[in-house]
This record gives C-alpha cells, sequence and structure tokens, in this order.
C-alpha cells in the first residue's frame, strides 16, 4: 500500500512536471514558429475585398430566397421590407 | 398447451429478467442516459449510441454484450465451456460470441478507434484560437491535476494499473481514457468508458458546480477584451495559414520525442489538423477523416462501449469506485486549471478570467461553450469563448501527454 502512495507521488510529481514542460516547449516553438514565419514567410493573400457602392442591391433571387425562409420560419408572422448588403 | 405457453414464456427475455430483476436497473440506466443524449443534448453524437447499446446488451438471449473476460483472458461460452479469447479467431468470436464481441475485440481491444477518433477530432479542430492567446494555453497542463489527484487516492483501494485507468478521467477525453484503459486495465473499460462519456456530457452541470465552489463574482466578471485592451499583446501574425500548416508538425515531433506513447493520440490528433489546414490539395482525405471515417467510428465506439455494460460488469464495487473516483477526478481536474488561474493573476497584471482555467479539461467545444454562457450570466458583453478555446484546445493535448506518462511508467 504504502509502496503504492510513493509510485503515485512519483508519477504526481513526474506526470504534472512533463505535461507543464511538454505545453511550455509547445507555447515556445509556436512563439518561435510565428516569429519565423513573420520574418520568412510572405504574408498571407488576402482576397481583394469587393467594392461595394453606397447603393448596392441584393441580386433578386437572393432577396427572394431570404423572403421565403423568413416567411416559413415565422409561419407568415414576419415580412421582410429591406435587405441591406453589410 | 400449459407447456408451449411455458416454453413460449423461456423463450422471451421475461423468464430471464424474473429471475434477476437487475436487468431493470440497467434498462433504467440506459433510459436516463437516452433522456440526457435526446431530450437535454449532451453529446448526443456519443451518449445516444453508448445508452443504445448499453440497452441492446441487457436483453438476455439477445447475444448483443460484449463477454466478461477474466484476468487470463478465458471467457464463458453459451455452452458453458471456458475458452480463452486471445485463442480465438475474429470469425469464431463472431460465431461463439456474437456480433457485438467482433466488434469490440476487432475495433476496440486492439486500440484501433481511439486514434481514429482523435484523427477526426484534428480534423475539425482550429488551432487558431490557442496560437492568438498562447500564453493562456498553459492552463491545459493545469487542468491535468484531478488525473494525479486521483491517482494518489485511488491506488488504496485499487491496482496502480487500474488506479490509473480511472484517474484518467479526469482528463475529460473519452478517446483518451479508453485508450489508457485498454493498455493499463482492460477489464475495467465499460465502466470507465461510459464514466468519462458520462461526465463529459454533464459538463453543463458539472463545471458550473466547480466554478460557484471556487470563484468569486469579481473573478468571474474579469473581462479578457478589455485586459487586451489595457495590455495589448506585441504578438502579429503576418501569415495564419502558414502558421497552422506548420503546427501540427512541430507539435507531433516535440511530443514524440518527450512522449513516444503519446504518438499513437497527439500524432492522429496533428494528421487530422494537417490535412485540414493544407486546404484543397488534401480535401478529400479531410472530408473521409472529418466525416464518414469519424461519423463511423463513433458509432461502432459508442455502441460497443454501451455494449460492456452488462448486467455482471455493472453492479459492482468496482463500477462504483470507478463512478465516484472518476467525478473526482474530473471535478479536481477543473478545480487545478482554476486555481492555476488564480495563482497566475497572484504574479500577473494582465488578469485571467478564471473560466480560462476551468476549460483546461479537454471536452471540446463544450466545455467553452459552458464557460462563455458562466461569463456572460456576470456580464452580457464578457464573450470569453475564444480564450477558453486556447486552453480548451492545449487541454487535449495536455491530457494525451498525461495518459502517455501512465502507460509508459505503468505499462
Amino acid at each position: 500500500m504504502d509502496e503504492n502512495i510513493t509510485e503515485a507521488l512519483k508519477l504526481m510529481l513526474v506526470g504534472m512536471a512533463t505535461v507543464f514542460a511538454v505545453l511550455y516547449l509547445i507555447i515556445g516553438a509556436s512563439n518561435l514558429l510565428i516569429a519565423f514565419v513573420n520574418r520568412f514567410v510572405g504574408e498571407d493573400e488576402k482576397p481583394a475585398p469587393k467594392a461595394q457602392s453606397q447603393g448596392a442591391t441584393i441580386n433578386p433571387a437572393v432577396s427572394q430566397a431570404i423572403s421565403q425562409a423568413v416567411n416559413i420560419a415565422t409561419g407568415g408572422k414576419a415580412k421582410v421590407d429591406n435587405i441591406k448588403p453589410l | 398447451m400449459e407447456q408451449i405457453l411455458q416454453k413460449i414464456y423461456n423463450m422471451t427475455a421475461f423468464s430471464a429478467i424474473a429471475e434477476n430483476p437487475s436487468f431493470l436497473i440497467m434498462y433504467a440506466l440506459a433510459f436516463v442516459l437516452l433522456y440526457l443524449g435526446i431530450k437535454k443534448k449532451y453529446e448526443p453524437l456519443l451518449l445516444i449510441p453508448i445508452a443504445f447499446g448499453v440497452l441492446i446488451a441487457n436483453f438476455p438471449g439477445g447475444d448483443m454484450g460484449v463477454s466478461a473476460v477474466d484476468g487470463n483472458g478465458m471467457v464463458k461460452l453459451a455452452d458453458g465451456t471456458m475458452k480463452c479469447i486471445w485463442d480465438m479467431s475474429l470469425p469464431s468470436i463472431a460465431h461463439d460470441l456474437g456480433l457485438m464481441n467482433f466488434i469490440y475485440y476487432m475495433l476496440i481491444k486492439t486500440g484501433f478507434i481511439p486514434p481514429i477518433i482523435f484523427m477526426g477530432v484534428g480534423a475539425l479542430t482550429d488551432f487558431g484560437p490557442m496560437l492568438r492567446n498562447l500564453k493562456l494555453a498553459i492552463f491545459g497542463a493545469g487542468a491535468q491535476f484531478g488525473i494525479f489527484a486521483v491517482l494518489l487516492v485511488a491506488c488504496n483501494f485499487f491496482t496502480m494499473k487500474e488506479s490509473a485507468s480511472l484517474a484518467i478521467i479526469g482528463g475529460a477525453d473519452g478517446p483518451t481514457a479508453i485508450f489508457t484503459t485498454i493498455k493499463l486495465a482492460p477489464h475495467l473499460l465499460g465502466p470507465i468508458a461510459i464514466a468519462a462519456y458520462s461526465y463529459m456530457a454533464l459538463v453543463p452541470v458539472i463545471v458550473p458546480l466547480v466554478v460557484r465552489l471556487l470563484c468569486t463574482e469579481k473573478e468571474l466578471k474579469i473581462n479578457m477584451k478589455e485586459q487586451d485592451k489595457l495590455y495589448p499583446s506585441k504578438t502579429e501574425f503576418k501569415n495564419m495559414r502558414v502558421l497552422k500548416i506548420i503546427f501540427p508538425i512541430a507539435t507531433t515531433t516535440i511530443v514524440a520525442l518527450i512522449v513516444p506513447s503519446a504518438v499513437p493520440l497527439v500524432g492522429m490528433l496533428m494528421f487530422g489538423n494537417l490535412i485540414k489546414e493544407i486546404g484543397s490539395d488534401t480535401g478529400r482525405l479531410f472530408d473521409a477523416a472529418s466525416n464518414s471515417i469519424m461519423n463511423a467510428a463513433t458509432i461502432f465506439l459508442g455502441l460497443s462501449v454501451g455494449a460492456t455494460m452488462t448486467v455482471d460488469a455493472f453492479l459492482n464495487w468496482t463500477t462504483i469506485g470507478i463512478v465516484v473516483g472518476g467525478f473526482f477526478a474530473f471535478g479536481l481536474s477543473i478545480a487545478g486549471g482554476i486555481l492555476l488561474a488564480k495563482l497566475f493573476n497572484l504574479f500577473s497584471k494582465k488578469k485571467v478570467n478564471p473560466l480560462i482555467g476551468a476549460t483546461g479539461l479537454s471536452a471540446v467545444p463544450m466545455a467553452s461553450r459552458v464557460a462563455n454562457e458562466i461569463a456572460l450570466k456576470y456580464d452580457p458583453r464578457n464573450h470569453v469563448l475564444n480564450y477558453c478555446m486556447s486552453s480548451n484546445i492545449s487541454g487535449v493535448i495536455g491530457s494525451a501527454v498525461a495518459a502517455g506518462i501512465l502507460i509508459s511508467f505503468l505499462g
């Protein structure tokens, strides 16, 4: 019984220390990776934002689909008056 | 006529149930688990197959229960003779012991399914929140405390291998618990898997309970976004996509070098994540790993683990010990994470909401969702989900590493 407790205590110390060590290493390695990628790999190519004019309109088919979806979801109680692109 | 009626009665399950009413307890357990899965929606993808497995395994004559095997691998066949399961071929297991034993010995007992599930989990995991909040990832280590604390107590009542299998429930990770138990105490697989998945399903109940016991209102109101504004991070991310591709490769290498026995779990987790992050070039592999393979593995795992819960295997003191010990392992892991967060706050200007410590246990993403709901209760503007995901995801790695250590030392 005492042997078991001693072994369990050892496992607790070694186990917690190893889990902390591994996660610290992963955190450290990730920081190095971030620095490496920032320095040696180019910036991510982001798709250019679509130009949207002030009075941009919604495709009529999309507008109709949204209206129908709202109609079904609310059982005809709600009506779509206006749809604006964000 | 009476003889015919008697034969019909004996043919049905009623006669065996009347002889041994304990079956009714198992049906009640199955119905409770089904209720939690269907009505309460607690981990329904896992709990419903497990609960149904429990149900079908406990109809006498159905031959859908996984047969109990003694320490020497001896199993009792239908004709009463004993045979060593390890000397039986898979077809003879299917023929002599039924379909569920075939599935169990082919997929679960070989240790095949847990790493496959980890691959699927990896394919569904985004390490972005962890990379954006790297410091918070350390709470994934604090939340492994319950594993080792319960090991310390359980070794007074169980063997070391059994205690370690019980304690790993504190990792709050089903596949990890199954993988460890297969390696260390395969005869306890049924109750340990059920306890692990049941407590994972009960995360919405257990996390708030422990948080209420250990955290003050002031601590729970710590707003992480405001802390970020007060003490902004200096790290900038120029190319997250490349970073996310290199991360699983680097993590696998680090873990493999330090705890090789954790590689089946961490390696497969990171492989699943890698094929997700590469994008369209491995899109078909990602689709298979995250959908068809993952779903099939979940069905077989759930049903066969549930089927291990037969009357003989469940209704005994060992199982009760596992259920109680598992609860403490789970609760202490959450407490370990919270206390580490409190300790961190003592020495750091930038405060951390202790809920982020509480989510250091695996149970991804449910623990984070629950923590977010708790934070919103105290401050409707305090969205902590992304911060919790950091410790939550690192908890998956932490519990797999803890399992690796237990297997290395005791296996």
